[in-house]
């Protein structure tokens, strides 16, 4: 009877588990099909039946990708560069920020986080405008600052470390005060070495919106040499528009550092992100 | 100086980084944008700026793409409760005892993180109207005249909507695990013992315990369909004739291929007031919906 009963959990068990591999299969055909067709030649691309894998590895839309007149190699730095600054800056001065916010009092302290609350939901779009002339007239526009300065600054990053700071326990800081340490010593012997995970998790996040940020690129950036490498893509997508397995070399080189970080930050990605919606 | 003034300073010295930056890069350029509404702004190389009061907001009521753009907005919201319906359903499945649960959670989740364009560039080949694996595979079961997706003005929002859910789906799914993990498993099992079937344990538990962070997830969701832009404008850009534009691509095309600065700043307030309703209506409905 027993065995009965748990033949059928593992028939239910297993109905389901092949219900979803079919699902998750649909879920990467896209991605799967990126990389399948860079390795193609044209004439494989599209056949009647679908030709799922190419009959062998093609790396010519790759070379072209990496070593052709609009090559990845410089997107790529220009990508690295602004990506990495951006992320220090916004975690450095965002955790600043969330230790202000969060363990000291001042005037207007409700004030001016209640203004960053505003400042949270305005859509990018609506900036675009304002920000084209100011970087205009600061002589920014068209280089590399006009996605790095912004960058370096994020509410989202506030909030994210102002919450991690609220949870720890007031006693932390009271027992350094009364040894007469200062709040700078507070915060970097205490929260920073404690919020290493937290950071790590912010860091994480900001390093995918950064590597993915296309509108900014878009609208700040106008020489393909400063080109990050979603702008890069777009305009390599624009120059072999009829070049199948090029554009599907070029998308899988815009997205490796991605699937990297996903790799080997799923933990952090997934718990940063429902830390953020569900407490936040 | 006292304890208390030094402490002040202090807690201004930790926020001033933060606080600069977003004034320059967020408060000024905000304000500077509802200025530049109510001008005939061309552009650094125009001359002649002029305060022309509410004609921007008029021009509006009567610009036919405006109102177009407002519509396909709205129909672009579709995804969101799909992509929420199917994000639970996948949390659901994925939340029980199951073989390659990692594996499978990690397949649905892996497209939220990857660049709309990258992947949109992907979908526009499964797409292809003549040739894609899609329309491939409907006219092999029978269908003799598959829609012409992103080609065609009739299906081109279908097909974006498509991508929109599959992308955002992983967000949604991943939050509802969470979620679903703090479901009192004493409460389900008592249902149980009291001869509740599945279905029930689902309506009666299940879906109370889970009803405000759907809340949050379909106004997030909404606020985010108002704020999307790269994927619209990589693969259509907005076409076929106009069949995709939502209002993020209209202040960008207003502003930098017409170079109507003015025009598209009212375009951009508009945005951002209808995001900000959204925001209220998230805010008070927090109040009523949510009791842990």
């Amino acid at each position: 009877m027993a065995a009965v009963v748990r033949d059928k959990h593992i028939v239910r068990r297993l109905a389901l588990t092949l219900v979803m591999i079919m699902l998750g299969a649909v879920m990467i055909i896209p991605l799967f099909w990126m990389i399948s067709t860079s390795f193609k030649t044209q004439a494989e691309v599209f056949t009647s039946p679908i030709q799922w894998l190419p009959s062998r590895l093609n790396w010519d839309a790759h070379r072209k990708v990496w070593f052709g007149r609009l090559s990845f190699i410089n997107y790529y730095k220009n990508s690295l560069k602004i990506t990495m600054s951006a992320v220090v800056g916004a975690t450095c001065f965002g955790a600043m920020a969330a230790y202000g916010f969060s363990r000291i009092r001042f005037r207007g302290r409700d004030l001016l986080f209640g203004l960053y609350l505003v400042m949270m939901m305005v859509p990018p779009q609506v900036l675009f405008v304002p920000k084209f002339i100011m970087f205009d007239w600061a002589n920014i526009y068209n280089t590399h600052w006009a996605l790095i300065l912004p960058g370096m600054f994020t509410i989202i990053g506030v909030f994210y470390m102002r919450q991690y700071f609220l949870t720890l326990p007031k006693e932390l800081s009271e027992a350094a005060f009364i040894d007469g340490a200062g709040h700078f010593t507070i915060f970097f012997r205490i929260f920073l070495p404690l919020a290493k995970p937290t950071l790590a998790t912010f860091a994480i996040l900001d390093f995918t919106w950064n590597w993915n940020n296309y509108e900014d690129a878009l609208v700040f950036l106008i020489s393909e040499r400063l080109f990050t490498v979603p702008l890069g893509l777009n305009n390599f997508i624009l120059e072999y528009s009829i070049d199948y397995p090029g554009m599907m070399a070029a998308a899988a080189a815009s997205i490796v550092p991605i699937i990297v970080v996903f790799l080997f930050g799923q933990r952090y990605i997934i718990a940063g992100l429902v830390s953020s919606a569900v407490k936040g | 100086m006292n304890w208390m003034k030094r402490q002040q300073l202090i807690g201004y010295l930790f926020v001033l980084p933060s606080v600069l930056g977003v004034t320059v890069f967020f408060l000024i350029p905000l304000l500077f944008s509802f200025g530049l509404a109510f001008t005939n702004w061309v552009g650094p190389a125009g001359r002649g700026l002029r305060f022309v009061g509410l004609a921007n907001f008029q021009r509006l009521l009567s610009d036919e793409v405006f109102l177009k753009a407002i519509g396909n907005n709205i129909l672009y919201l579709l995804h969101v409760p799909l992509s929420v319906v199917l994000g639970f359903l996948a949390a659901s499945a994925l939340n029980r005892r199951i073989y390659l649960r990692n594996p499978l959670r990690a397949a649905f989740f892996l497209p939220y993180l990857i660049s709309a364009i990258a992947i949109g560039f992907s979908w526009m080949l499964l797409f292809h109207p003549t040739q894609g694996p899609i329309n491939q595979f409907l006219m092999s079961v029978g269908m003799t005249d598959p829609p012409g997706w992103l080609a065609s003005t009739k299906s081109a929002m279908l097909a974006i909507i498509i991508i929109a859910t599959w992308q955002s789906l992983g967000f949604n799914m991943i939050i509802f695990l969470a979620v679903l993990q703090d479901v009192p498993q004493e409460l389900k099992e008592a249902a149980q013992i009291d001869g509740a079937a599945g279905w029930q344990v689902t309506r009666h538990i299940t879906l109370p315990f889970i009803s405000p962070i759907t809340f949050f997830l379909l106004v997030i969701g909404t606020m985010n369909a108002f704020k999307s832009f790269g994927l619209i404008q990589a693969v259509t850009g907005g076409g076929p004739a106009n069949s995709t534009l939502i209002l993020p691509l209209y202040v960008y095309r207003t502003a930098f291929r017409y170079y109507e600065m003015g025009y598209a700043s009212a375009i951009a307030i508009v945005l951002f007031l209808i995001i900000f309703s959204f925001t209220v209506l998230q805010w008070y409905g927090q109040k009523k919906w949510v009791h842990y």
